[in-house]
Formats: C-alpha cells, structure tokens, sequence
C-alpha cells in the first residue's frame, strides 16, 4: 500500500463525515469543553521514603534490609567502599575489572561452566564489578531464591580459583575491544577528554590502554582479591520481599567465613592539574559522520556544600531533556540528536562536562551556542522564575522513581551508606533543592564552569571543521591522537586565541 | 522489534533498550522470553496484571490498571502504524512523524509537554517501531489528567497548528539520530544491509525504521497531514493508563477529553509476503572499523506464528550465554571468537534469526562461519539436550515479574496485545506458549527455518575486502552515492 496515495485521502475525508454523524450526541454534551485550559493538578502527592534496618554481621559488614513486598522479588548488592583508584597498581589498569571479571571463572566447588549453569536455573545472573571508587557483587531474582543464589555470591568471593587459562581469555578479550574502542568517536571523546583535564597522573586521568592489560598479571588478581574485597568497606543492601531478621541469619550463615577486615579508604588524592588557558582539542576522525563534543574542566567533589546549587543549576542548563543546552542546540536549531551536561560528583574533583554529537558542518555553530549557553546560566540570560520552579520540582518530584524497583530502592539507601550522607537525606532533600535561591545558581555557575580554563574535545572529521573552529576565534587549537597525545606534525592552526 | 526513540540521548533507561532492540531483543521478545515456566518456583499467580478494558464510541480501545505502590502512573498511547505502512521512497516517515508530535497541536502549545512532565519530576518519551509508535508521559500521581490533555490534544487537533520551522528543525533532529546511532557507529549499518539483502524489494519490512537519508530530507509538511489523517484516529490506537489512581476519576477523564474526537477510517494493513531466499546470498561490506564481525540471517517468524516462541528458545541455546553451544565453542573452549550471540528478531508479521561473531585476531571469519555451521549442523540433527532446554526456560519467570515492576512495563506489555492480537491480557496467551514448547518443537524450527536460504554479511576493515568469510564468492556493498540505499549486485 503508499501511504501517500491521494486516493486514500478522500476515502479518508469521507469516513470522517459518517462517523462524526454517529458522534454528534457526545459531541453536544461536551461542548462546553475548552481545551485550552489546562487541567489544574491536585496536591502533590506525599513523598515515601521507605524504611530500613540497619546492622552489623559478625565478621563487621553493614547489612541495610529495605522491605517492599508488592512483587515476589528481591535485589542483593555487596557494595564496596573504594574502587580501583585507591586499591589498583597505576600501571595495571585493568586489574580491578579482571579480578571482578575473574570471580565467575571458577570456584573450589565448580567449574566456570557449572557456576554459570547454576545461576541459569535460578534465573539469575549475578553480576560483579569494580569502577573508579566503588565496587559491587549482586543479583536480583525471584524471592524464594534468595537463599541458593547468595551461596553462589559467597561461593565465588571466597573460593574463586583464579585459573590461569581465563585470565588470558579475559585479555585477549579485553584487547580486541580496545581496538574496537578506537572505532567509537563517543569512547574516543571520553578517553581524551580525561586525559586533557585530569592528566597522567592524577588516578581520575588513568585509561586502560593495552600496556596496562597485558601488564596484569595472576597474582595481581589474586593480590587484589585478597586485599579489595573485605568485609571491614563493605555495605550489603537488600531490598525487596524479605524478612529483616531472616535476611541476617541468611547472610551470616552463608559468609561465616568471610574474615574481618578491611577499611574504608582514606580519599586522598592529589590536586587535579592547573588547567590552561581554554583550548580546541581536535582529534582527527576522517569520515566521521558527526562531530562529539565533551566539554569541560574539574570540578568539586560530591562533598561540597554547593551541592544542591550545582545541582539545579545543572538541571537548568543541561539536565533535561527541555534544559537550556538541548533547547537551543537540539531543538531550536537542529543540530544535534541530544546534548547535555552533568558534574561527576566523585569522592575527588570529579568533572564537570557538557558534549554530545553534532552534525559536522555545525559544529563551529554549535560550539558558540555551548559558549552562549555557559556565558548564560552564568548571568548572561537571567533564569526566569518559572525556569527555576521546574527545574527544582523536577528533582523533587522524581524522588518516588529512586524507590520504584527493588534495584532502585537497594541503590539509593547504599549510596546514603556508601557516600556518607546523612539517613535523613531523602527526608530534607526537598526542602535542601527547594532552599536553592536564584544568587546560588549564578554563583556557582560562575564558581565551577570556568570559561577561562576550559577543555573542548572535539572528535571529528577535521578536514571539514577546523578551519571554520578557527574562524569563531574561541580558542587555539591543538590537534591530538586517538589516545589524547599531541600529534607533532600538522600543527595547531594559528587562531585568533583572545577573540572571547 | 528494532525501535527508534525520541529522546534518547537523555532518557538513558530507554535509550539502552532501545539500543539493545536494534540488537534483536524486542519488547515482546522480552515478555516471551519472561513468560515461560510457571512450573518452577511458587508465584504462577504473579503472571497477572488486573485491568480494565473498554472502547469509546469512536474506537479508541482503553485499558487501565490501577497499581498504588508508588505515588505516579504512565499515560501510554500506542498508534497501530509503524514503518512497515510506509512505502519505498518514502521511508522514515513513521519515526519523523513520531518527533512531528511533540511540536505542538491546537491547544498544547510546544513545551508544555515537558514542562507537564519533566517540569513536574515526570518524563515523556516517544518510540516507533516496524509495527506501531509509541508516546507516553510518567508522571506523579497528581498529573494524570495533564497527560491524558495532552495525549487527546495530539490525537485530535495536531494538524491545527502544524508549524513548518518546527518541522525542519525535527526533520535535522531525525537526520541527526540517523547520524548518531547508525551512520556514525562502527557496524551501525550492518543491520541495514542484512535487512535489505534479506527482503525482496518493497516488503514492509525492508527498509529500516529511520529510514534513508535522501527519503529524509525530502519528507514534507504535506506528508505530514497525509500520514495523520490516515493513521493518527482513535479507532488506531491503544491507551493504557497504569499506577496510582481512581479508575472512575480517569474513566470520567478520558471521556472528557477523548469521546468527541471523531474515529478515523479503517486502516489497510499492508500484506507482508512470506519470505524464503532461493539461495544463499553473501555480502562484503567495508567499514570504518579495525575488527571484522561476521553476520548470518535467516528470515524466520514473527509474532504472528507460534513458531516465534521455540525460535527465541531455540537462539539462546545456540549463542548468547556462556553454556550456548556456538558461545561455548568459540568464545570459551577454542577461544577463536571474543562473541557469539544468537537473536530471534521478531516482529508483528516478519521475523529473522540473526547470529554474530566477532573474531580473535589470528582467526578468520572464514574459520568461525565453518565453525558455527558445523555445530549448527550437529543441532540439527540432534537437537536440544533436555538440560538445554530447562536453562534456557528458567529465567523466563523472574524476567516477565521485573516488567512489572514499572507502570510503563506493564502499559507496554498491555498496549502490546491490544494492538497486535486484540486482546491486552495477551501475555498470558503467550506465556502459555512458551512453556509449552518442547525440544522436539526446537529441533522442528531449526530444521524449517535455518536453511541454506540465508545472508551471510562480513563487516571488514576498509580497504581489506579479503578479510570476508569466503571472499570468492561475496558481493561488495557500497552506500549509493546519494547515501539514499544501500548498492548490492546480487540483489
């Protein structure tokens, strides 16, 4: 059939007619109707927080229950306190990822096949992992498995074998997907961008790269087993259609020999890099059908006080899908598919990074529409009222999605434990966004996004946008490779440097 | 069902899935494969969702059910019209006309849509599939009617104030996404060409749901209008209202404002022709990628064929788990392949079973298509193992109980039967099916179904057309030079 035939227009037009004969009664009863006013809402529903317990496991775990029985479910996550930056060789990224990777290959009981098959027929898969500053081990399933899948969970943490086949399965793996990741302009984008902002040698600046991973070696894994995944940082999170004091009694038998120890890191980490003056970082992607932008600078740590500020700041100007950024950039003048913006809040000086994708022969123009944009939260287009309104309703009334599933509800209570926030945080978060004035916001836009001193990665086609990146004299430009390092020839393109 | 998204850029959870459903995962795919084994564990009775279920005078089907565990609910409106409705040349049509509707109708100016729900710590998003297009608002309880506002304003009065600038800019949106998710992502068009290889030309489903470039560009507000006034009538759609409300309140609301919109003209469904390929067809297409990855496709069933559910049991045991035979092999044992996973993608009318592999280096895809065609044809012959069989089932109830655990879940899973087989409360049909299927069933789809009669597609490094599985004999794919298809000789 063609869609666009025009004679199924008139078939169309005709049937309309009898069927709004057949109408008309409704059509009179409701003819008072005004579809322009738009409904008034009722009263907004009462924020519910849910209720937990809280203990402590022989061996010193926290243990954190939150019942919620409306579906047989449950969620179960062995959090960590720290991640690989504090508990990873700098020169063996990867080690962490591999010894999370490593617990499934194997057990004392099993080998990787069976240990895979046993978490089949419980129809579950338990997943574990180590990122930046946090670690995890856990499964969601029906409730009545809780019980056999959490002797998998201890089984594995503290029997793995370690075999030295899978390591170098793993590797060989992780290799063909770091070349795989020179392909991705989006992974290029975020590899470089940490590498402009937070340097070599800052752990926030550390990539895997295939040095690294063919560096880890078996008894790295073993090594960082032993000392990384200890009951001493560790805060168990259960949520779902289970019983408290039944949950305690099932976890201390199935982890009776989980020795104590372990400790919460310090945080200390070293001062992000002065940032220069502001720059273009091209990276070269011939062909590329889109320019990726990650535009940004360090930023404060999830400690600070201006936290609340930050947040509703950032809401209004790349948040959302109708914040600043998006509006003008994707929906206004069609340049991109989305754009956005968002601070990284880490226990260190995580970033502050504004990007997305842009059609290549745009990306001059879409360059000065970030550049407006940020000039803009910052006093230079005043936030309205009404903007501000919704941006903090925005926050607070999507709390009841943080407690929608047992996955969500068990994340949300960890963090409170993981990051050190206070138990009543989901109590005062309303009224902590709401106390945000409209000063705070230009203050900290002004504080944090600091246009003197920011990085523009930009990975794209640059036959086809550095001269017009040139021509909006915003920054110099340096050209980098694929892993963010300078590329000696071809050099930068003379720009007017001061032209903001 | 690969399924295109408004918004994806900024609503993650959805963006990922549909990320994975350009993968072959489907959002029925996703309820079937929940659906199976009542028989283990104790909570049979949770393979329920109370609802509701009435039509208005002009045809619109209304499904509501009430779910108070969280103080929000989803307002869900699916139209019956996808991709398939449209016609070659004119592909990607469904999708734009998705983005057309957050532009604004007659009494819902552009914005208001967001400022209703995101405004107010809800969210919206829209999503076209080959089969049908999807809009729906999460919102807090209190804002249930805004929804359902704007959701009859949309329905009613779009055309009204149809703003040409607004359209444009879409249009660039649409051509944007193209850009991001499919001419941008190394092997982002593999899934293109396997499709067009696969279907003759001009089969509904032949083309992709974002469609062409050039058909893109030349779309027009007329189009527009046309594509409205003959697929966007209540009589076409589907509203489900899932969470924490008063079914009478949103019973007096919805006719408030949907009664009088007038119902709209039968729609002609297009036919879609059972495929099978004479000869197997094989392709060579060079990518800006550094690793090559072999694709193999089978035109299979779709939802409309009960062969649909022993085909999902049977791809997960051939690949995708570490157990699966082609997985096992390859991936682990003689560690030639870092993936192997193995799809059924079906569809309300089409289906394809779509297998891939990625090579180690040293290996070829010569090597890992002899391989996966010797183990295949080991299964073939034998079939599942009971073993087999009771792994590959018994996820199937944990996963059906985790959609429901969002009100969008459950509007989908509703709105889902209602437009595909008349009746919301299909899933329960279907998660019968599912349990019922047996080995023998298996091994009966595998013999119907993967046959000599396929696409056999290698992704190669640019320049390196020798790196294709059985070089000889592939036919080279370009992209014409208007970037408006795709060329193959062998077609």
């Amino acid at each position: 059939m063609r869609p666009c035939d025009v004679t199924r227009r008139a078939l169309v037009a005709l049937a309309l007619t009898v069927v709004c004969a057949t109408c008309a009664a409704p059509l009179h009863a409701q003819s008072k109707l005004d579809r322009g006013v738009a409904p008034t809402p009722g009263p907004s529903p009462a924020i519910r927080v849910p209720v937990w317990t809280h203990a402590k496991l022989a061996n010193g775990a926290e243990l954190v229950v939150t019942p919620k029985h409306d579906l047989p479910l449950v969620s179960v996550s062995i959090n960590f306190v720290g991640g690989s930056y504090a508990f990873e060789p700098a020169g063996k990224v990867g080690t962490a990822a591999f010894a999370a990777q490593m617990l499934s290959e194997g057990t004392a009981a099993r080998t990787a096949d069976q240990f895979s098959e046993a978490q089949q027929l419980l129809g579950t898969s338990i997943n574990a992992s180590v990122t930046g500053e946090s670690g995890s081990i856990g499964f969601t399933a029906l409730a009545d498995k809780l019980g056999p899948a959490l002797d998998l969970v201890a089984e594995m943490l503290l029997h793995p074998t370690f075999p030295t086949a899978s390591l170098e399965r793993i590797r060989g793996r992780t290799l063909v997907q770091l070349k795989q990741a020179k392909d991705q302009p989006n992974a290029i984008a975020a590899n470089v961008f940490s590498r402009t902002v937070f340097g070599t040698e800052h752990p926030y600046g550390r990539v895997m790269t295939e040095a690294t991973v063919q560096a880890v070696t078996r008894d790295d894994i073993v090594a960082f087993h032993a000392t990384y995944f200890r009951p001493g940082r560790s805060v168990i999170t259960v949520a779902g259609d289970v019983d408290p004091a039944a949950v305690k009694t099932l976890f201390e038998r199935a982890f009776a020999l989980w020795a104590a120890g372990g400790e919460r890191p310090a945080w200390q980490y070293p001062p992000a890099p002065v940032a220069p003056a502001t720059r273009i970082y091209l990276v070269d992607k011939p062909g590329a059908a889109q320019s990726v932008f990650a535009i940004g600078l360090p930023g404060p740590p999830r400690s600070t006080p201006d936290y609340f500020a930050l947040q509703v700041m950032n809401t209004l100007l790349g948040g959302l899908f109708q914040s600043r950024l998006n509006h003008d950039i994707r929906e206004v003048h069609g340049f991109s598919y989305g754009v956005n913006s968002s601070f990284g809040f880490g226990r260190g000086p995580g970033a502050f990074r504004a990007g997305g994708g842009v059609i290549t022969a745009k990306t001059d123009s879409a360059l000065i529409e970030f550049m407006m944009e940020f000039r803009g939260v910052q006093g230079g287009i005043p936030f309205t009222d009404d903007e501000i309104q919704q941006g903090k309703e925005s926050l607070v009334q999507s709390l009841p999605k943080r407690f929608g599933s047992v996955n969500a509800v068990a994340g949300s209570v960890s963090s409170l434990f993981t990051q050190d926030l206070p138990q009543t945080y989901y109590r005062d978060y309303p009224a902590n966004v709401r106390a945000v004035t409209r000063e705070d916001l230009v203050r900290v836009a002004k504080k944090y996004i600091d246009l003197q001193h920011l990085d523009i990665v930009i990975v794209a086609d640059r036959s086809a946008v550095e001269a017009p990146l040139a021509a909006t004299g915003i920054a110099p430009i340096v050209l980098l490779d694929l892993e963010g390092r300078p590329v000696a020839s071809g050099s930068a393109v003379p720009t007017g440097a001061g032209g903001r | 069902m690969p399924v295109m998204s408004l918004k994806g850029a900024r609503s993650a959870g959805r963006f990922v899935r549909a990320l994975a459903a350009t993968a072959a995962a489907t959002a029925m795919l996703v309820l079937a494969a929940a659906a199976a084994s009542a028989t283990t564990g104790g909570h049979g009775n949770v393979i329920n969702i109370p609802f509701e279920r009435y039509e208005l005078a002009n045809g619109l089907t209304v499904i509501l059910a009430p779910d108070h565990a969280t103080p929000q609910a989803t307002v869900d409106v699916w139209y019956h019209v996808g991709s398939k409705n449209e016609a070659a040349g004119h592909t990607g049509f469904a999708h734009m006309f998705e983005h057309v509707m957050f532009t604004g109708s007659a009494h819902v100016p552009y914005g208001t849509h967001d400022r209703l729900t995101e405004g107010v710590g809800g969210d919206n998003n829209g999503s076209t599939s080959n089969d049908r297009t999807q809009y729906y608002e999460d919102v807090p309880a209190n804002y249930v009617e805004s929804a359902l506002w704007m959701e009859a304003d949309r329905m009613g009065f779009l055309l009204d104030k149809l703003d040409e600038t607004k359209f444009v800019a879409q249009r660039d949106v649409v051509k944007n996404e193209r850009r991001q998710r499919t001419d941008n992502v190394p092997y982002g068009r593999a899934y293109e060409i396997l499709t067009s290889a696969m279907l003759p030309d001009g089969h509904p489903y032949s083309w992709p749901i974002v469609g062409y470039m050039t058909d893109l560009q030349k779309a027009t507000v007329d189009d527009v209008k046309d594509f409205f006034r003959l697929y966007y009538a209540p009589s076409n759609a589907t509203l489900s209202v899932v969470g924490d409300f008063d079914p009478a309140q949103v019973r007096s609301w919805i006719t408030k404002y949907f009664v009088d919109l007038p119902a709209g003209a039968p729609v002609t469904r297009p036919a879609v022709p059972t495929v099978t390929l004479a000869a197997p067809k094989r392709l060579v297409y060079e990518d800006r990628v550094q690793v090559p990855r072999l694709y193999v496709t089978w035109p299979s069933a779709g939802e409309d064929d009960d062969d649909y559910y022993a085909l999902d049991v049977m791809s997960d045991i051939l690949a995708g788990s570490r157990t699966a035979r082609i997985t096992k092999a390859l991936v682990y044992d003689r560690q030639t392949a870092t993936a192997a996973n193995m799809f059924n993608d079906g569809n309300e009318k089409f289906g394809s079973a779509l297998l891939m592999i990625t090579p180690r280096p040293g290996h070829t895809l010569t090597e890992l298509e002899a391989s996966a065609d010797s183990i295949l044809a080991r299964f073939l012959q034998e079939g599942p193992t009971a073993d087999e069989m009771a792994r590959a089932l018994a996820g199937t109830e944990f996963g059906f109980v985790s959609e429901l655990e969002s009100n969008l879940g459950k509007a989908e899973i509703l709105n889902s039967g209602a437009a595909f087989h008349g009746d919301p409360g299909y899933y329960k049909t279907a998660y019968a099916k599912l349990k019922a299927v047996t080995a023998a069933d298996v091994k009966r789809v595998a013999a119907k179904y993967l046959v000599p009669g396929r696409v056999v597609l290698s992704v190669v490094p640019a320049g390196k057309p020798e790196q294709a599985s059985n070089a000889g004999p592939s036919t080279k794919v370009t992209v014409s030079p208007d970037g408006g298809h795709y060329l193959m000789e062998a077609k």
